[in-house]
C-alpha cells in the first residue's frame, strides 16, 4: 500500500524551504535582530522567476500624468497628484495584477520582484510609492 | 525502611517515567512527520505543550456538570500514573506487585478512557456527546481482545505450575516463548498480533481516533476542555502510552540483554533498562506512529466490526491454540 | 420519471420531534473544521444516524455583483478572479467570454490556446488541491502532505508562465495579456511528464487504499435521476453517469477542435454508482485528461498575435461604445460557471452582471447526499462536491421567527442604513482613517 513510499520519505531530506529558520524563534523581532547583528543565519526564501508580479517600481521622470493606470487599477491603489502632475501608490492596497504597467504609455511603471512587504502600518513610507 | 524504598523507588519511576514519555511522544511526533515528509516539530515540542496549556485559562462551560467535568481529567492522570508503578522495568521488579496486578492493570488502563467518556457526557456540548458515545462503543469492543490476550498468557503459566501467574513480576521473568512448544509459538504470535492491533485503540490514534476525530466532531470528547484539564488528560495519554507499550513488552518481549551478555551488577541492570527503553519505542514505532500515518480515520461501526469479528477471531484462535499445546505437552 | 423529494413529509420538525425523542441537533458551522468556508448545517441525528439536514448559506457574501457595477469593464476582470481563489481564472474566461459576445471583439487563435492550456493547468491544481482535502477530511493527513507537496510543480510552472501562483491575471478582452515564449515549452512539458508518472502512485494511494474504500464506498450517493432532476453539474454530476461537460455539449475557445469527452466512472472500468468514491475516480480521469489536452495544444498552437487589441486604452474607448448582451460559460473545475453581462453605450461600468457559480449548482445535490448516513460521514459528504461557497453566495434574511428571502432593493437599502449606523459609531470612537 502507502509504506513502500513512507519509508522512502523518512529516509529523503524534506522538501520544505526552512524560511526564515528551521523551527520557530521564541520571538520573532528577537531573531531578526540577531540575524542584523550576524548571530542567526536567515534562511532565504524560494526565488521567484523573472515574470513575477511584486510591488510596482515607479520611474518618476517618465511619467506624464495621463492618468490611464488611475483608471484601469481595480483596487484604487493609485492618487494622482495634480500640482506635480505625478501619481502616488497605496501599496497597501494593490492586488499586484500589474494592468498599470500594461497600460502606461511611456513605461513609467514596471514590476519587481519585493513581495516581503508585510508591515505595521498601512500608510508607513514603505508602502507608498512616488 | 521498605516503605521509604518504595517511596524513593516510586518517585525514581514517576520521574523517569515522565521524561521517557515526553521524549517518546517528542519522537513519535517527529518520525511521524517525516515519513510524511515535512520536517515536524522539535523533540521538546510536547514540554512546550504542557507548559503553554498550564499557563492558559481554565474554562467550565455553563451547561457542563461543573464537578464532574473538573473531576475527569484528574481522575484520568491518577490511574495512569498508578499503573505506571505496576510495570517491570528490565530485570527490576515493579514498584508495586501483588498476585493479581494483572488484572488490576487492564481495570487501570480502562479508567483514563472511561474518565474522558464521562468529561465528554458532562461537558454540555453535542460534539462531546457524540464523541463519548463513540468512546464508550470502542471500549466495549477492543477490551475483548485485550483481556483474552491478558488471561490467555497468565493461565498458559498458571498451567506450567509458575506462580503467582497474574503478576506482572512473574510474566515477565518466565517468558512464555521458551516454555510451550510449536502450537503455543503460534497460538502466542495471534495473541501478539491481537494486542498490537488493540494499542492504537486505547491511546485513540488513527484509525481509531473517531472519539476525538478533529475533522468531524472538532475534538470530539475533548472539546470543551482547556487549561490546566487539557493538560492533565494530556500527560495521561502520555503516560498511557508508555503503559501500554509496557503491557505488551512485559507479556510478550520480556526478555533482557544482560544475561545473555554475560554482564552483571549495576552495569548488567542499567544495560536491562536502556534495552527495556529500546523495546518500548520499538513497539510504540510499530503499533502506533507508521500505523497512525499509513490509514484513514474509521468509522465507529467499522471499529467496532473490526474488533468484535476478525481481532477476537485471532485472540480466541490464539487462547485456542495454546490449550492444544497444554493437551500437547501433557501438563 | 422518479420523483425527488427533498423534503421527504415524514421528516418535518414537528413529526420529527414526535416519533424520534431521542434525537438531537448538531449543529456544523459555520466555523467547523470540516468545513474550509462558512456554511451552516443542523442535523438531527439519533446516535450517529442522521434524520434531516438543514442548510443556511449567506455567510460568505460579499457584494461582487454590486461592486461590479461600479468598475469599468477592465477593473472587472480583477474583481472576477478574486470571487475564487481556487477556480480563480474560471471566473475571468467566462466573464471575457461574456463580454467579447456583448460587445463583438474578435479573439486570435493563438490567444484561445493560452486560455485553454491556463484553464486545464489550473483545473489540475484545483484536483490535486481537492484530493489532498478529502484526504484530511478522512483523517489521512498524510495523503494530504504527499498530494499537496506533488501540487508544488503545477503552481510554480503557472508562477513562471503568469508570474503569481494564484491569481493569474491572464485573460483580457480580445486575448491573454501574456504569450508562452518557446522557450518555455520545455518546462512545461517536464512537468506534464512529471505528473503523468504520478498517476500510478495516484491510483494507488487513493483507489486501492483499504482504509479509503472502506470510508468513501456507497458513500453520499447520488442517484443519476437526481442528479439530473436537481441540474448537479461538473464532476458530481459526472460521477453520477451523466455525460455533461460545457466543453462537450456547448464548446467555446478551442475546444471544438480538441474534442473534449465528458468522463464518468465508466471510462475506468468500473460500474457507476455515484458515492464518493466514484468522484475521486472522475477527478483523477479528468487530470489525467488535462494533461493529454494541454499537450495537444502545446504541439498544435500556431504563431501569431496574443490579443486584437494591444492599446488597453483603445480598448477601454471600444468597450465604452458597446452595447447589448453577452452570455459567457466555462467548464471550471467544479463545473459550469456561466457570467452574465449587458453593457449599455456611454456607460463604463456594466449595467448587469451576474454569476452563477457552479457549486450553486451542486448544492442542492447535498440533501439526498445525506440521508440515511453517519456523522462520521458529514465532512468528506460535503466536501465531495468541493465546494467553493464564497462562489455562490446568496444572501437569505431572516427576521425573528419568520423567514422570507430579501431582493436586491430592500436589501440595498437596509445594507446603506447599517453601513451609515456603522460609519457615524466608528468615526465617534475610534480615529483611524485615511491620513492626508
Amino acid at each position: 500500500m502507502i509504506f513502500k513510499a513512507l519509508f522512502q520519505q523518512l529516509l529523503t531530506k524534506p522538501v520544505t524551504n526552512r524560511f526564515p529558520a528551521k523551527y520557530m524563534p521564541k520571538s520573532v523581532v528577537g531573531f531578526l535582530a540577531k540575524v542584523e547583528k550576524g548571530e542567526a543565519k536567515l534562511t532565504p526564501p524560494v526565488p521567484v522567476t523573472e515574470g513575477f508580479r511584486g510591488r510596482i517600481a515607479y520611474d518618476r521622470e517618465k511619467c506624464i500624468g495621463c492618468q490611464l493606470c488611475i483608471r484601469v487599477c481595480p483596487a484604487r491603489v493609485i492618487e494622482f497628484k495634480p500640482e506635480e502632475k505625478k501619481i502616488r501608490m497605496y501599496v497597501a492596497r494593490c492586488t499586484y495584477c500589474a494592468q498599470c504597467v500594461d497600460v502606461c504609455p511611456v513605461g513609467a511603471l514596471s514590476r519587481s520582484q519585493d513581495f516581503l512587504l508585510a508591515d505595521y502600518d498601512r500608510f508607513s513610507p514603505d508602502l507608498i510609492v512616488e | 525502611m521498605s516503605g521509604l524504598n518504595a517511596l524513593w523507588q516510586a518517585i525514581l519511576v514517576l520521574v523517569g517515567g515522565g521524561a521517557i514519555g515526553f521524549l517518546y511522544k517528542g519522537l513519535d511526533r517527529k518520525l511521524a512527520a517525516r515519513l510524511q515528509g515535512r520536517i515536524g516539530p522539535p523533540l521538546r515540542q510536547p514540554v512546550l505543550d504542557v507548559v503553554k496549556l498550564l499557563l492558559k485559562e481554565n474554562v467550565v462551560p455553563r451547561t457542563a456538570v461543573p464537578w464532574l467535568f473538573q473531576a475527569a481529567p484528574f481522575l484520568a492522570f491518577v490511574a495512569a500514573v498508578t499503573a505506571l508503578l505496576y510495570l517491570p522495568v528490565g530485570s527490576l521488579s515493579p514498584v508495586l506487585h501483588s498476585y493479581g496486578d494483572l488484572v488490576l492493570l487492564l481495570y487501570l488502563l480502562a479508567i483514563p478512557a472511561l474518565a474522558m467518556a464521562v468529561g465528554g457526557f458532562a461537558s454540555g456540548s453535542p460534539y462531546a456527546v457524540v464523541g463519548a458515545q463513540r468512546e464508550i462503543v470502542m471500549m466495549m469492543s477492543y477490551e475483548f481482545p485485550l483481556a483474552i490476550a491478558a488471561v490467555g498468557i497468565a493461565w498458559r503459566l498458571s498451567t506450567l505450575g509458575i506462580g503467582p501467574s497474574f503478576s506482572l513480576a512473574t510474566i515477565a521473568a518466565n517468558p512464555l516463548w521458551g516454555l510451550v512448544g510449536p502450537l503455543g509459538w503460534i497460538g502466542l504470535f495471534l495473541l501478539f498480533v491481537a494486542l498490537l492491533v488493540v494499542t492504537p485503540a486505547e491511546l485513540s490514534k488513527i484509525p481509531f481516533d473517531i472519539p476525538e476525530a478533529e475533522t468531524e466532531i472538532a475534538g470530539g470528547l475533548l472539546v470543551e476542555y482547556s487549561g490546566v484539564n487539557l493538560a492533565l488528560f494530556y500527560l495521561a495519554d502520555v503516560i498511557k502510552t508508555l503503559v501500554i507499550a509496557g503491557l505488551v513488552v512485559a507479556l510478550f518481549i520480556p526478555y533482557g540483554i544482560a544475561a545473555p551478555l554475560g554482564i552483571a551488577g549495576i552495569g548488567g541492570k542499567t544495560l536491562d533498562i536502556l534495552f527495556f527503553l529500546v523495546k518500548l519505542f520499538a513497539v510504540i514505532f510499530v503499533a502506533v506512529t507508521v500505523i497512525r500515518v499509513a490509514f484513514a480515520r474509521l468509522k465507529v461501526d467499522q471499529v467496532a466490526k473490526l474488533y468484535l469479528l476478525p481481532t477476537t477471531f485471532i485472540s480466541l484462535a490464539g487462547l485456542l491454540l495454546l490449550v492444544l499445546d497444554k493437551v500437547v505437552m501433557g501438563g | 420519471m422518479k420523483e425527488v423529494r427533498l423534503e421527504p413529509e415524514e421528516m418535518s420538525e414537528k413529526k420529527l420531534e414526535k416519533t424520534c425523542p431521542t434525537c438531537f441537533e448538531v449543529p456544523i458551522g459555520p466555523i467547523h473544521p470540516a468545513l474550509k468556508e462558512g456554511i451552516r448545517f443542523t442535523f438531527w441525528v439519533e446516535g450517529e444516524k442522521i434524520k434531516k439536514v438543514d442548510i443556511r448559506p449567506g455567510f460568505m457574501h460579499r457584494g461582487i455583483e454590486f461592486m461590479g457595477t461600479k468598475r469599468n469593464l477592465v477593473q472587472l476582470i480583477y474583481l472576477a478572479e478574486r470571487i475564487c481563489g481556487i477556480c480563480s481564472v474560471s471566473h475571468p474566461l467566462a466573464l471575457v467570454q461574456a463580454v467579447e459576445a456583448a460587445a463583438g471583439i474578435e479573439v486570435p487563435p493563438r490567444a484561445q490556446y493560452i486560455r485553454v492550456i491556463i484553464g486545464e493547468l489550473e483545473r489540475i491544481h484545483s484536483h490535486l488541491l481537492w484530493a489532498g482535502v478529502a484526504a484530511h477530511e478522512l483523517g489521512f493527513d498524510t495523503l494530504l502532505h504527499y498530494v499537496w507537496k506533488v501540487r508544488e510543480p503545477v503552481l510554480d510552472l503557472l508562477e513562471d508562465i503568469t508570474g503569481n501562483r494564484i491569481d493569474y491575471a491572464i485573460p483580457i478582452y480580445g486575448g491573454v495579456r501574456r504569450d508562452i515564449p518557446p522557450e518555455k515549452y520545455p518546462k512545461l512539458k517536464d512537468a506534464l511528464r512529471y505528473y503523468r508518472s504520478l498517476v500510478d502512485d495516484f491510483v494507488n494511494f487513493f483507489l486501492r487504499d483499504p482504509s479509503i474504500e472502506a470510508r468513501t464506498r456507497d458513500v453520499g450517493i447520488l442517484t443519476r435521476e437526481e442528479a439530473d432532476v436537481l441540474c448537479a453539474v461538473g464532476p458530481t454530476a459526472r460521477a453520477s453517469g451523466l455525460r455533461k461537460d460545457v466543453r462537450q455539449d456547448w464548446p467555446y475557445f478551442t475546444y471544438p477542435d480538441l474534442e473534449v469527452k465528458a468522463l464518468t466512472p465508466e471510462d475506468m472500468g468500473l460500474e457507476v454508482r455515484g458515492d464518493v468514491y466514484d468522484r475521486i475516480v472522475v477527478r483523477l480521469l479528468e487530470v489525467v485528461q488535462s494533461i493529454q489536452i494541454i499537450e495537444r495544444c502545446l504541439e498544435e498552437m500556431p504563431e501569431g498575435e496574443i490579443t486584437s487589441v494591444p492599446k488597453v486604452a483603445a480598448l477601454l474607448a471600444q468597450l465604452k461604445k458597446a452595447e447589448g448582451e453577452g452570455i459567457g460559460r466555462h467548464e471550471a473545475p467544479r463545473g459550469e460557471v456561466i457570467h452574465y453581462i449587458r453593457l449599455e453605450a456611454d456607460k463604463e461600468a456594466p449595467v448587469v452582471w451576474k454569476v452563477k457559480a457552479p457549486t450553486y449548482s451542486n448544492f442542492m445535490p447535498w440533501f439526498p447526499m445525506f440521508e440515511d448516513q453517519e456523522i462520521a460521514d458529514i465532512p468528506i459528504v460535503a466536501a465531495s462536491i468541493d465546494p467553493c461557497i464564497c462562489c455562490m453566495e446568496r444572501v437569505y434574511l431572516v427576521r425573528g421567527e419568520r423567514e422570507e428571502v430579501v431582493w436586491k432593493e430592500e436589501l440595498l437599502k437596509l445594507s446603506r442604513e447599517k453601513t451609515k449606523r456603522v460609519a457615524s459609531r466608528l468615526a465617534r470612537h475610534a480615529p483611524w482613517g485615511r491620513k492626508g
